[in-house]
């Protein structure tokens, strides 16, 4: 009877994952047979908590190994499978929080495994989930290196926020621009001295034409975050010219960010002094030659005009 | 697609909650004038404070984009206008009318920080286009600048009309300031189409052709202003 119920739980619990799955905007195009995996391996983890099997097939599947939902009580029948809108956003939420769960344990492992699916498994396993977990994901880490670019820029959008914040209160001087670029872009370059050697190898993953419009995604949507706190409020070509510019600036201090090996990484925030040192001259070199040309043409006006009048006068003569 | 941009802010979200992502970056309020850089336009506090985690954001984004574009073209259109007409009888009519528009794109200068959205890149496209279709309407008289405004205003007008439609189909309350922005916008447009009119739009030099040659352009621009 219980292999029966398991087996009905099972079926249902995989359909409705793909109704939930079906219900997800794009996650990072999974294979379908995950699917039934995390299925899969959600019972797994249970059968080795031990965890009786319920009688309703809802609740068994809704527990997690750390249950997030506290409220939830472990008997008593839950709604019947046709409450379905509500039943379905929780497994859509705890797919994806499982998978973020997952990934983030795995940052763990990086630093001795790299990043790939080896470190997965290992982040899996100490959440007391089956190995298998790690076929959820791709195989190449791109969703692990993913994962964890979203978490930095996330760090350094809430670490900006306060700092404004504080500023608003009155509790900070408000910095100079280059300051604060460069302080910005430090900071969210400092997330990523514990995995310092195997980002070179994170940097190639996300050039694959694959990963391109996620990776670019995050990028940009770094360097607008960097340039909204920075306090700019451009809303012609400035906008695009004041993002590139960072953007070189952040990839160019990255890549020497790799190849440096000074203490505490001081020739790479100095090379970054110098670059947004550069940036802002080329706005002050930019104006100055606006304002020279403005002269020039002034000046052969002017000349014009004598030039004429002179004909004039002297054609009267 | 805003897979990963998207993660981010699941992740911060609370449980239980399970509505449409966005990409912004919490609650905006009020910040500082910029210190300057490569000359940068300094513009007054923007008071509004806008919640960018509860709208349609890829929606506004456009409308915002777009207006902002219009807004800046029809700047220069009077611009051109008044390069060639300004001395004319005509003159201020166009100044005046200048005048207005000029206050419209300063609007959506704050309302594109307020909900930080992207200026469309095309911008110094529409900045020189916008000067020669003024000053080459102007150059085939009066009558032909009145035609080229009542054929740009009509555009426009019809444009905010749709997007009044967008927005109220979408959510009237939430929107309600920027509704009746465009829709304050919109009225100001109509007004412009019909001094257009009584200054003998119609008589202008193969009007019916001027017309739909200038409402062909606008729709393009519009097209490429709400993606590019």
């Amino acid at each position: 009877k219980m292999a029966a119920a398991a087996a009905g739980s099972l079926r249902r619990a995989g359909w409705r994952l793909w109704r939930g799955r079906a219900g997800v905007r794009c996650q990072l195009s999974p294979p379908q047979r995950p699917l039934q995996a995390s299925a899969v391996l959600r019972r797994v983890s249970d059968e080795q908590k031990k965890e009786p099997l319920a009688s309703s097939s809802q609740q068994q599947f809704d527990s997690h190994p750390t249950d997030h939902q506290p409220e939830q009580e472990p008997q008593g029948p839950r709604p019947s499978y046709t409450g379905q809108g509500g039943q379905e956003s929780e497994d859509y939420e705890s797919e994806e929080q499982l998978q973020h769960r997952i990934l983030t344990a795995a940052l763990e492992f990086v630093p001795e495994h790299g990043w790939t699916a080896e470190a997965i498994a290992e982040g899996a396993k100490t959440l007391g989930l089956s190995v298998a977990a790690a076929g959820m994901f791709h195989s190449d880490g791109s969703e692990l290196i993913l994962h964890f670019v979203s978490q930095c820029n996330t760090k350094l959008s809430e670490l900006l926020e306060q700092e404004q914040k504080l500023v608003q209160l009155g509790e900070a001087e408000k910095k100079p621009t280059d300051q604060f670029l460069r302080d910005a872009v430090e900071a969210r370059l400092r997330m990523l001295i514990p995995y310092i050697e195997k980002w070179p190898q994170a940097l190639s993953i996300l050039l694959l034409p694959h990963n391109i419009p996620s990776s670019l995604n995050l990028l940009t949507s770094m360097i607008d975050d960097i340039w909204h706190y920075a306090g700019d409020q451009s809303t012609d070509f400035n906008w695009y010219t004041r993002r590139a510019v960072l953007t070189g600036i952040y990839n160019t201090t990255e890549l020497v960010m790799m190849q440096d090996s000074s203490p505490d990484f001081e020739e790479t925030w100095r090379f970054l002094e110098n670059r947004v040192a550069d940036a802002m001259n080329i706005g002050n070199t930019a104006n100055q030659v606006q304002s020279t040309g403005e002269a020039v043409v002034q000046g052969l006006m002017g000349a014009a005009v004598t030039v004429s009048s002179a004909e004039t006068s002297r054609a009267v003569r | 697609m805003e897979v990963a941009a998207a993660l981010a802010p699941a992740v911060r979200r609370s449980l239980g909650q399970c509505r449409p992502l966005s990409c912004g970056a919490g609650l905006r309020g009020r910040w500082p004038l910029p210190p300057a850089f490569a000359g940068g336009v300094s513009l007054r506090l923007c008071s509004t404070r806008v919640a960018l985690e509860d709208i349609n954001k890829p929606v506004i984004d456009r409308i915002i984009r777009v207006d902002h574009a219009g807004e800046y073209g029809a700047n220069r259109i009077y611009a051109g206008q008044m390069a060639v007409l300004g001395r004319s009888s005509v003159g201020p009519i166009i100044q005046q009318m200048w005048n207005q528009e000029k206050d419209h794109l300063k609007k959506f200068n704050e309302l594109m920080v307020a909900y930080r959205v992207r200026p469309t890149v095309l911008l110094p496209f529409w900045n020189v286009a916008g000067f020669v279709l003024g000053a080459g309407s102007a150059l085939l008289g009066k009558k032909g600048a009145m035609a080229c405004t009542v054929a740009v205003e009509e555009s426009i007008s019809d444009h905010y009309n749709s997007q009044i439609r967008t927005l109220m189909e979408e959510d009237p309350d939430k929107y309600k300031e920027l509704l009746q922005v465009i829709k304050q916008f919109r009225d100001d447009e109509r007004e412009h189409h019909d001094i257009g009119l009584e200054h003998d739009a119609e008589a202008a030099p193969a009007y019916s052709v001027l017309k739909t040659a200038i409402q062909l352009g606008c729709k393009a621009a519009i097209f490429l202003s709400e993606r590019i």
